[in-house]
């Protein structure tokens, strides 16, 4: 008898989504690398803490985006998660460790989980109003990956170059090749044309985390390459 | 402390300002309302960029809090007081050394560097409210970029005066689209606004409003082509260290018309000093 309750408990140990062991401090924790990322676009940074339970389809999600859900979502928020990354688990783990209420209808989501390839543009996610623009979605992607160029530097041959708010001259970010990256990226840097109504994102690769807020300006260096060579 | 959460806010609270950060640093100079609490000091004193201090601040983060640029007067002591007690975080005079700058109406002359987070006091967030006093019609105008009756404001001033007389609280447009109070600080700290490697957020707390501009951000003082934003200059220099390029107070001394001139912000004094000495 003890003996299979040990058992028992070995197994769903492996399967317990992690909350934070100092809520307090923890949390001021990651709010401030997310802070920091939302005000400088395109930077990483690492986010420390357990990673949720590696098993399909949720375990996309990561350690990063886990760590955001912990931080901000509470009983106020609303969440809206993509069917690529739905499972009962991940709902009643965020259910029980933060209380956020889960919906079905993305416009009146204060957060959205999803991934890179479920990621599409039609999806009617919030984008606030012109009164009150704060009132959108904020994104929150697990990308294919994260890398970044610090430097701008012109040489760069892939990913996305960005300029604007948080950025001193312009940064290079890449979060991946897929059709639902260059799907995300491309509706990103749409919301220059309806700003200040905008999708904020915040990615997330493993532990991995960069934020592209709905100021950044953003264009392909593929583009600015091929133009390059047209001229 | 015991019986109080850590830096005085209750967990929920603070992930409500802190959803309303990341909105405020998303759409550069609008204003998000939150739901601002009760703070145990009256409105006035800094409730505002209090409750941004207690929803941003760290166990391990140094605090320093400045009053008109001076770290000894009563507004900067009791909020630093505050925060020794309720998150018994360590604190600087030192603009140097500090993670976390909580302003009343100045920036500080040392310039800031990345990573550093400047908090400012906001009485009025609403530049527009003196034109305006309609909450729903300024909002219109914001989001309508109906920023003309501002300039119309500026001119009334060189109309009557020959220049621009708005001396404090000098409205700037961030990142060429929201008009934006910078809180009542000097004319003369309006240039500093731009481009700066810190973070810079401010909280009105009577008024319930947040917002930020985020590093390295284009802010722009109105003016106009004939009328060039110009900061102010003095004549005199500061009678304790010399300087002649900080922003200065002038100080009574006596009842027989003498006076002194010194820097308001006394970090920045007193470091000067040392360097001389």
């Amino acid at each position: 008898m003890d003996k299979a309750m040990t058992v028992k408990t070995e197994t769903t140990r492996d399967l317990v989504w992690p909350g934070l062991a100092d809520p307090a401090h923890d949390s001021q924790r990651l709010f401030r690398q997310i802070l920091g990322a939302l005000s400088e676009p395109g930077t990483l940074t690492t986010l420390a803490l357990p990673a949720p339970p590696q098993v399909a389809p949720s375990d996309a999600l990561g350690a990063a985006l886990w760590g955001v859900v912990l931080t901000l979502c509470d009983l106020e928020t609303r969440v809206w998660i993509a069917a690529d990354l739905d499972s009962p688990a991940l709902r009643e783990a965020l259910t029980f460790h933060t209380g956020a209420r889960i919906t079905d209808d993305p416009a009146s989501a204060d957060f959205a989980l999803l991934t890179h390839e479920s990621f599409d543009p039609q999806t009617p996610f919030a984008v606030g109003s012109d009164t009150y623009p704060d009132r959108g979605t904020t994104l929150l992607v697990a990308v294919e990956r994260l890398e970044n160029d610090s430097n701008g530097a012109d040489d760069a041959d892939h990913g996305w170059r960005l300029s604007g708010p948080g950025i001193a001259e312009s940064r290079v970010l890449d979060i991946g090749d897929g059709a639902g990256c260059r799907a995300l990226m491309t509706r990103l840097a749409g919301n220059r044309a309806s700003f200040p109504q905008g999708l904020d994102a915040i990615f997330g690769c493993g532990a991995q985390l960069a934020a592209i807020p709905r100021s950044t300006r953003i264009a392909s260096v593929e583009a600015r390459a091929d133009s390059q060579e047209t001229n | 402390m015991d019986g109080y959460n850590f830096a005085y806010l209750d967990e929920q609270t603070k992930r409500m300002i802190r959803r309303a950060l990341l909105k405020g640093v998303a759409i550069p100079g609008y204003q998000v309302p939150f739901g601002g609490r009760e703070m145990p000091m009256p409105y006035g004193w800094g409730t505002g960029g209090v409750q941004l201090t207690a929803s941003i601040l760290g166990a391990y983060d140094i605090l320093k809090v400045i009053d008109q640029g001076a770290d000894d007067t009563t507004n900067a002591v009791s909020i630093r007081h505050f925060f020794q007690r309720v998150a018994g975080v360590e604190t600087t005079t030192a603009t140097t050394a500090a993670d976390v700058i909580q302003t009343r109406h100045r920036i500080p002359e040392t310039p800031l560097r990345s990573g550093q987070i400047l908090v400012f006091q906001v009485p009025i967030p609403e530049p527009l409210r003196f034109i305006e006093p309609s909450e729903q019609e300024t909002r219109l105008m914001h989001a309508l970029e109906e920023y003309g009756v501002m300039h119309v404001k500026l001119y009334e001033d060189i109309a009557r005066y020959g220049h621009i007389a708005t001396t404090y609280a000098y409205p700037v447009k961030v990142d060429g689209r929201y008009v934006m109070d910078p809180s009542p600080i000097p004319k003369f700290d309006n240039p500093k606004l731009d481009g700066n490697p810190a973070l810079m957020l401010f909280g009105a707390g009577r008024e319930k409003r947040l917002y930020a501009i985020p590093p390295y951000t284009r802010v722009e003082s109105l003016d106009f082509e004939d009328h060039p934003f110009e900061v102010q200059s003095w004549e005199h220099t500061c009678a304790l260290c010399g300087s002649d390029h900080s922003y200065l107070d002038e100080v009574i001394t006596d009842d027989k018309g003498g006076r002194m001139f010194v820097c308001s912000d006394t970090d920045y004094c007193q470091t000067r000093r040392g360097e001389v000495a």
